[in-house]
């Protein structure tokens, strides 16, 4: 049988092919990249974008949950200066209502009580970065306004109604913020500003009408109570929130660890191969160099 | 009866059949690295034998030119692997380029630049954290600097997928003339063939035919039809004569919607090239299927999530108060073709990116968490953009891994089939060297033979007498 005269030529070709294994081999060692283009593992480039996606949202959520923790503690401390500052005001009024206070002592009560309205009032028109946090989605307009015009003067709300959420990555919606009229003026008696403003003026005269200025130091108790029950939502919202980036970051580090065992190359494996691929040349380079060196070809021997 | 002049004759002709042999031998190995030559092996003929009162004398021996060394049907079916390899491989080659330009991102840390995964991902999560404080004007740069890499580096790929289909139009086109000239030569090489060899092997016209036949192989898909009085026709694979009684037909170009088309006989063959095979048939399908599909699934990709985020954007309340009119993010797409390439960001100003829902004041977020649910919503063909885009380059990935396997497999046959071609057609020098032995020994002894006829010739002029003739 004839064979193949050109039989180096395939042997390059093979020696070739160890060379680009080796190519391969060192790139994915040195870059640590098992997955160096799409058509070396089309499935697990395709599962490494669902997992990136997966990992890049959890760690943008994580970012967010600082920026709202902030926003959030900002409110719930406020609200608990709030509860301090009516705190003060029922136990003033407490006093006033006792009968033992001359007309200078009551007056200077509803002095007093006018001055916790304005610091409540103050604190319900808290802004955190620029932006009000009790006025609803209308954070940029002042939420709360007194007018004297009457007596009792009257607290109005200029912001809504509109509460804004927090969207986790899987689909739970975390409140970020109660709106000023929910917790400052909430209906009937669950209204802190109703109840101050008609403690300032049940005072403001010095002769005290005990049944209505009771009744309304009782309506600023339950209003108080009211604010802390908006101050539970607040206070629920940032367990919600830290829970959630702690299951986030928990998720994060599997996902990363899957998403490392698919694309990122297995050092032992690619040294193993590329050192069977290097034996492999050697043996072919020696076959050709002895091939070469040998004569060719039977003229060689012919005198 | 034979006699000593006959005998001289046997030997003379004996001579010139071994140097006509050796002939053979050397060209053999003159033309040994001489691409397409095929090995020839001398023939000897006995010469017709002298009856003389019935006894009959052999009368030497002729030596009838050589015998190439050829099997049309491995020549044919080395062809047609051959346009199989060449095919896939230029395919391949061109999908290669396309899928650098989806390079799988490697790391959660750092996002590859180009990596439109990525860049979908941070632009919806850009209105996630924009939730987080709607107002905050470094939020709102975010989500308009995410949508500039996004729509920079959708438009960059279009870019580079267009400028490939551009390059692959013209390495078609120039592919043309080379299969013109390709198929003039062959035309003239049947000529000559039928002219000078009818009922026989042409030898080096064969060989020349045989070389020109593969390097057309090479280029575009044929088929072969051997014809009578040892031409042949040579038609695409879809049909379309080439060369048919040794007549060339020529391929012509022409631009037919922005890319080069190719017609024989005034018929647009395009179609049929591109699935026919050959450098041509691999450029063809690449650039008319494989490009083209990659630029859709990129065009539907950036229409759906233009069209989505600026319906949406216009549905919300901009940080000025605009209610339903904020403007879009991305410049408007009229049809989902071109849509990639025309991929940009129109916005300039951060404070009209609506993140507030209709009619809701500035501080609401519910809009931004709309536009940043869309991530996960099935807009891009019923699929979310990122399981699209996954989809997408899952798809590429094994589509360019078939053409490799494709490929493999189709160089390896060449290889195989080149490998029997060449044990059969081959010079192989050690033959030639115990051909040339041979024949040496052959001449040697035809040599001596005519040594001592010649001394015998002596011996019968001289009668005896030593002196007179030598």
């Amino acid at each position: 049988m004839r064979v193949d005269p050109n039989y180096v030529t395939t042997l390059v070709g093979s020696l070739d092919q160890a060379q680009a294994s080796q190519q391969q081999l060192t790139a994915e060692l040195s870059s640590g990249v098992s997955v160096t283009s799409l058509s070396q593992n089309p499935v697990a480039s395709g599962e490494n974008v669902l997992l990136l996606n997966q990992i890049q949202q959890d760690d943008s959520f994580t970012q967010s949950t600082n920026l709202v923790t902030g926003q959030l503690q900002v409110a719930d401390s406020t609200l608990g200066s709030v509860v301090a500052q009516l705190t003060q005001a029922i136990s003033l009024a407490t006093q006033a209502n006792n009968g033992t206070e001359n007309a200078s002592d009551v007056k200077s009560v509803s002095n007093q009580i006018s001055g916790i309205l304005d610091e409540v009032q103050s604190l319900a028109n808290t802004s955190y970065q620029g932006q009000y946090i009790f006025s609803g989605g209308q954070t940029s307009t002042t939420p709360f306004a007194t007018s004297n015009a009457t007596s009792p003067a009257v607290t109005t709300y200029n912001g809504d109604a509109d509460i804004n959420y927090l969207v986790t990555p899987n689909g739970q919606k975390i409140q970020l913020n109660v709106p000023g009229s929910q917790i400052f003026l909430g209906s009937g008696a669950n209204s802190v500003f109703g109840a101050l403003n008609a403690l300032v003026a049940d005072y403001a005269s010095g002769t005290v009408n005990t049944a209505q200025a009771v009744s309304d130091t009782a309506a600023l108790s339950t209003a108080m109570g009211y604010v802390s029950q908006q101050r539970v939502t607040i206070d629920n919202s940032i367990s919600q929130v830290t829970a959630a980036g702690d299951a986030v970051t928990n998720v994060q580090t599997q996902l990363t660890s899957a998403q490392s065992s698919l694309m990122q190359a297995d050092v032992g494996q690619v040294s193993t191969q590329l050192s069977l691929a290097e034996t492999q040349q050697t043996a072919l380079e020696d076959v050709i160099a002895q091939m070469e060196s040998q004569s060719n070809s039977l003229f060689s021997k012919l005198q | 009866m034979g006699t000593i002049s006959a005998a001289f004759s046997i030997m003379t002709q004996a001579l010139d059949a071994d140097q006509a042999a050796l002939n053979v031998v050397a060209n053999n190995v003159a033309n040994a690295n001489t691409p397409g030559y095929t090995t020839e092996t001398p023939n000897f003929q006995q010469n017709q034998p002298l009856e003389v009162g019935g006894v009959s004398y052999g009368d030497g021996v002729t030596q009838t030119g050589a015998t190439s060394a050829r099997d049309r049907v491995l020549t044919e079916r080395l062809n047609q692997q051959q346009q199989l390899a060449s095919s896939t491989g230029s395919r391949l080659t061109a999908l290669n380029t396309a899928q650098a330009l989806f390079t799988p991102d490697s790391g959660s840390s750092s996002a590859t630049a180009g990596d439109i995964s990525s860049d979908l991902t941070g632009f919806f999560n850009s209105f996630s954290s924009l939730e987080a404080n709607p107002t905050d004007n470094s939020l709102r740069e975010e989500v308009l600097s995410s949508a500039s890499t996004l729509a920079a580096d959708v438009s960059n790929a279009a870019a580079s997928l267009n400028a490939q289909r551009s390059a692959l139009d013209q390495d078609a086109s120039g592919v043309t003339s080379q299969v013109n000239s390709l198929t003039s030569a062959i035309a003239q090489l049947d000529q000559q063939i039928q002219s000078a060899s009818p009922d026989a092997d042409a030898g080096t016209l064969e060989d020349q035919r045989q070389q020109d036949l593969s390097q057309l192989s090479q280029l575009i898909g044929i088929n072969q039809i051997t014809t009578e009085n040892n031409g042949i026709s040579v038609t695409t694979t879809a049909g379309q004569p080439l060369i048919s009684e040794g007549q060339s037909f020529q391929l012509t170009t022409g631009t037919v919607n922005g890319v080069t088309h190719f017609f024989a006989g005034g018929a647009d063959i395009t179609a049929g090239l591109a699935s026919g095979g050959g450098e041509l048939g691999g450029y063809l399908t690449a650039r008319d299927q494989d490009i083209p599909g990659v630029l859709g699934s990129l065009d539907q990709l950036a229409y759906s999530v233009s069209t989505q985020v600026n319906a949406l954007n216009n549905a919300g309340t901009d940080l000025d108060g605009d209610n339903g009119n904020a403007g879009n993010i991305f410049a408007g797409q009229a049809q989902v073709a071109g849509s990639a390439a025309g991929m940009s960001v129109v916005m300039t100003d951060p404070n009209h990116i609506a993140a507030a829902g209709a009619g809701q004041g500035t501080g609401d977020n519910s809009n931004a968490a709309a536009m940043a649910a869309l991530g996960n919503q099935t807009i891009v063909n019923g699929e979310t953009p990122t399981d699209y885009y996954a989809n997408f380059v899952s798809e590429l990935g094994a589509t360019v891994s078939n053409v490799q396997t494709e490929n493999t497999a189709a160089t390896a046959s060449v290889t195989q089939l080149q490998t029997q071609n060449n044990a059969l057609s081959s010079v192989n020098l050690n033959d030639e060297a115990s051909a040339m032995s041979t024949l040496e020994r052959s001449y040697q002894a035809a040599s001596q033979v005519f040594t001592m006829l010649n001394t015998l010739m002596a011996s019968v002029l001289n009668l005896g007498e030593q002196s007179t003739v030598s």
